[in-house]
């Protein structure tokens, strides 16, 4: 009963037990906030770039593109595990608008609605959302071949993030140029462009920076004309494939794989089957990891940073246990004298470890609870009343600061809290309690 | 009433403490046996070994070469389980110093040994007994009305008497007290003797380190410690 009894009493009654209490506490409360953040951003990355390409890519670095795709869009269809497909010219352009504006873009050709239906895209859409079928028609003349930019060369955000559309699409024409390439890989022509003026028609936004200010989407037809790819063999760069529910991006990406491959080399014949050659499956995350990549090992740092606070934390715990332990020696030579055993007297002070533990892990988890609830209200009023911003959203792709709590991430750190408070407690008993009890009560202090 | 039979005997125990590279033999061949009813006074100069020798009585130390038997069985003999029953049950120790526990008040002081005897759910079963029991030896040592207390809000002869209270809870066979009087005047001194008095009229064997002479009359038999052997010496008869 006294194991039970005795470390209430110690947490209770000495104040150096509420000091170990708070210091994991406020350990707990740092890590549960800075984690959650973290986390959370880096999951919205993941997932800007998930809604960005969808589920799976068939694609070529090449900038020829490859052909004979019809077919096999329409044997992808035919897959029970596939719910959308949308086949994408890909190739990079100039843009100039009047004399005033310039600039490189990646250019991409899509069918809207089937892009639509494969990726995010239409949620990105700002005046067409909901009517995909005219995307390309600009609101002021729908018979002008349209074109839609990436959300930041056309519009600004203010200082609370939210971009300041026009109430209608603005009036721009731009002149789009390509250098077209033969299916060898040739200039069509020395000194041969290919240029054609569009019409802004819409924006679209991905929350992805180096999209939204580099994609400029046309109608999948005209890009292949602009490009050199159109014709009697028509060719494309990359096929984005959303999968039905229930089918994982890597499983999906096995079955799409081994379909490549038959259809692959049931046209090894074909004149232009070499294109073929280059041609890649990935999911998309190993299609996009260039971009992930920098953002996971920035979180694997960060992870590192923890561990190395977690290791002091640990330590300062530990050292909070030992002072608590020592000071509390002669206990453990009285309880010995008594007949307690030395294991008796480890769960004695592995239940009062456990005790401050739980309740500072409690505590921590409770207040990062509560502060990640409020901290966008919290950051709001101190933008509102001293102009701080954590992030300047008129120059970052980020809403709210990241506030979903992650139970597996929150019982990971409480947990580590108690073992931490464990470690800390039994190393100082486990050198007392295995003294004899006379030695114990001499020493007194180790 | 003392009955002939041996209960806790030394032969020829050997204890040295290391200090740096000094050794300090303490006990050096001490020989001692107890018989069971008797109240034995251990008399010697301060710093002659006397606490050491009740220490190992009690079983709470080790010596280092010699045996201490119990009931002719060597403590070396016991199993860690065993000596902790020795420890818990057999003999209650009386400290010089009292080493309560600050947390507890006088109450779970002196039921602490009952406590440490049984499991949780035993000692919910069964706590009924041994609170009484605390009661009875609370008000038997004349604290009723500190039971409640702290150690740090009671004076030096209350603590000790508490101490005894707690070494008695188990009523163990053996009750071996360190200088139980040490640290009090005479009249408190006193009304703690008149208490061991009792308790061996009751039958209650003990053995008490002391240097005080006055005290060593009240025992049945003294033994002085004098170069880390024990000296018998005869005293006054008890009443
Ligand atoms: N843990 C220890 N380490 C080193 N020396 C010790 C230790 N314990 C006791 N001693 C030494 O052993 C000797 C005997 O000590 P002990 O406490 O048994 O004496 P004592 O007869 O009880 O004295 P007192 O009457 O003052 O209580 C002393 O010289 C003491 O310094
Ligand atoms: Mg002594």
């Amino acid at each position: 009963m006294y194991k039970i009894i005795l470390p209430l009493r110690y947490l209770v009654n000495r104040r150096i037990s509420l000091l170990a209490v708070s210091a994991v506490a406020l350990s707990v409360f740092i890590a549960s906030v800075v984690l959650t953040v973290m986390h959370g951003l880096v999951g919205d990355f993941k997932e800007k770039n998930h809604l960005f390409v969808g589920d799976c890519v068939v694609s070529t670095p090449s900038l020829v593109g490859f052909a004979y795709y019809e077919l096999f869009v329409e044997q992808l269809e035919a897959m029970p595990q596939v719910a959308a497909v949308s086949a994408v010219v890909k190739s990079y352009g100039l843009f100039t608008m009047g004399d005033r504006h310039s600039g490189g873009v990646q250019i991409v050709g899509i069918d809207p609605i089937r892009h639509g239906r494969a990726t995010g895209f239409a949620a990105g859409i700002h005046y067409h959302a909901g009517d995909l079928a005219s995307l390309f028609e600009p609101g002021y003349d729908p018979n002008l071949p349209g074109c839609v930019f990436g959300i930041d060369r056309i519009f600004l955000k203010d200082d609370d993030g939210a971009y300041q559309y026009d109430p209608c699409v603005p009036h721009f024409g731009f002149d789009i140029t390509c250098f077209p390439l033969t299916a060898k890989g040739a200039l069509r022509g020395l000194g041969s462009v290919s240029s054609k003026r569009f019409y802004l028609s819409d924006v679209s936004w991905s929350g992805l920076a180096r999209v939204d200010d580099h994609y400029v989407y046309l109608p999948r037809a005209e890009a292949q004309t602009l490009c050199g790819m159109g014709g009697r063999d028509k060719r494309i760069n990359a096929i984005h494939v959303k999968f039905s529910e229930g089918v994982t991006p890597e499983e999906g990406t096995e079955r799409v794989r081994d379909l490549w491959t038959d259809y692959r080399e049931n046209r090894s014949g074909a004149s232009l089957a070499y294109l073929m050659d280059t041609v890649t499956v990935s999911d998309w995350k190993r299609y996009r990891r260039a971009s992930i990549a920098g953002m996971e090992k920035e979180e694997t740092a960060m992870i590192i940073l923890f561990v190395l606070v977690g290791i002091t934390t640990v330590f300062i715990v530990f050292v909070v246990f030992y002072m608590i332990v020592t000071h509390k020696v002669k206990d453990i030579g009285i309880l010995k004298s008594m007949g307690a055993s030395s294991l008796d007297v480890m769960a004695l002070f592995g239940g009062f470890a456990c005790l401050v533990g739980l309740c500072g892990a409690a505590l921590g988890l409770l207040g990062g609870w509560q502060f990640l609830r409020r901290v966008n209200a919290l950051e709001d009023w101190l933008h509102e009343k001293w102009d701080f911003q954590v992030w300047d959203r008129s120059m970052f792709a980020i809403g709210d600061i990241p506030h979903d709590i992650e139970p597996s991430v929150m019982g990971a750190i409480g947990i580590s809290a108690i073992f931490a408070c464990l470690f800390g407690a039994l190393l100082p008993t486990w050198q007392a309690a295995r003294l004899r009890p006379i030695e114990t009560l001499q020493a007194n202090q180790i | 009433m003392t009955d002939q039979k041996k209960i806790i005997e030394i032969r020829d125990l050997h204890k040295s403490y290391q200090m740096g590279s000094t050794r300090v033999n303490v006990l050096e061949g001490a020989n001692l046996s107890v018989r069971r009813g008797e109240f034995l006074a251990i008399l010697g100069a301060s710093g002659s070994g006397k606490s050491t020798l009740l220490h190992l009585l009690g079983g709470l130390d080790r010596p280092d070469q010699g045996r201490v038997l119990f009931e002719d069985q060597d403590l070396r003999d016991y199993k860690r389980g065993r000596l902790n029953r020795f420890r818990n049950r057999t003999v209650g120790f009386v400290f010089q110093f009292y080493h309560l526990i600050d947390e507890f008040n006088v109450r779970e002081n002196v039921l602490l040994p009952a406590m440490v005897g049984k499991s949780v759910l035993a000692w919910l079963a069964g706590r009924s007994q041994p609170k009484r029991r605390a009661d009875e030896l609370i008000e038997q040592v004349g604290l009723e009305d500190r039971a409640l207390h702290k150690p740090y809000q009671l004076s030096g002869g209350e603590r000790q008497r508490v101490a005894i209270a707690r070494a008695l809870m188990n009523r163990p066979e053996l009750l071996l007290a360190d200088e139980p009087t040490g640290n009090l005047d005479s009249a408190t001194g006193n009304s703690i003797l008149k208490i061991f008095e009792q308790l061996n009229r009751a039958g209650q064997t003990i053995v008490m380190v002391t240097h005080d002479e006055r005290i060593a009359q009240m025992a049945t038999r003294a033994v002085v410690l004098v170069d880390g052997k024990t000296v018998e010496r005869r005293v006054g008869q008890p009443s």
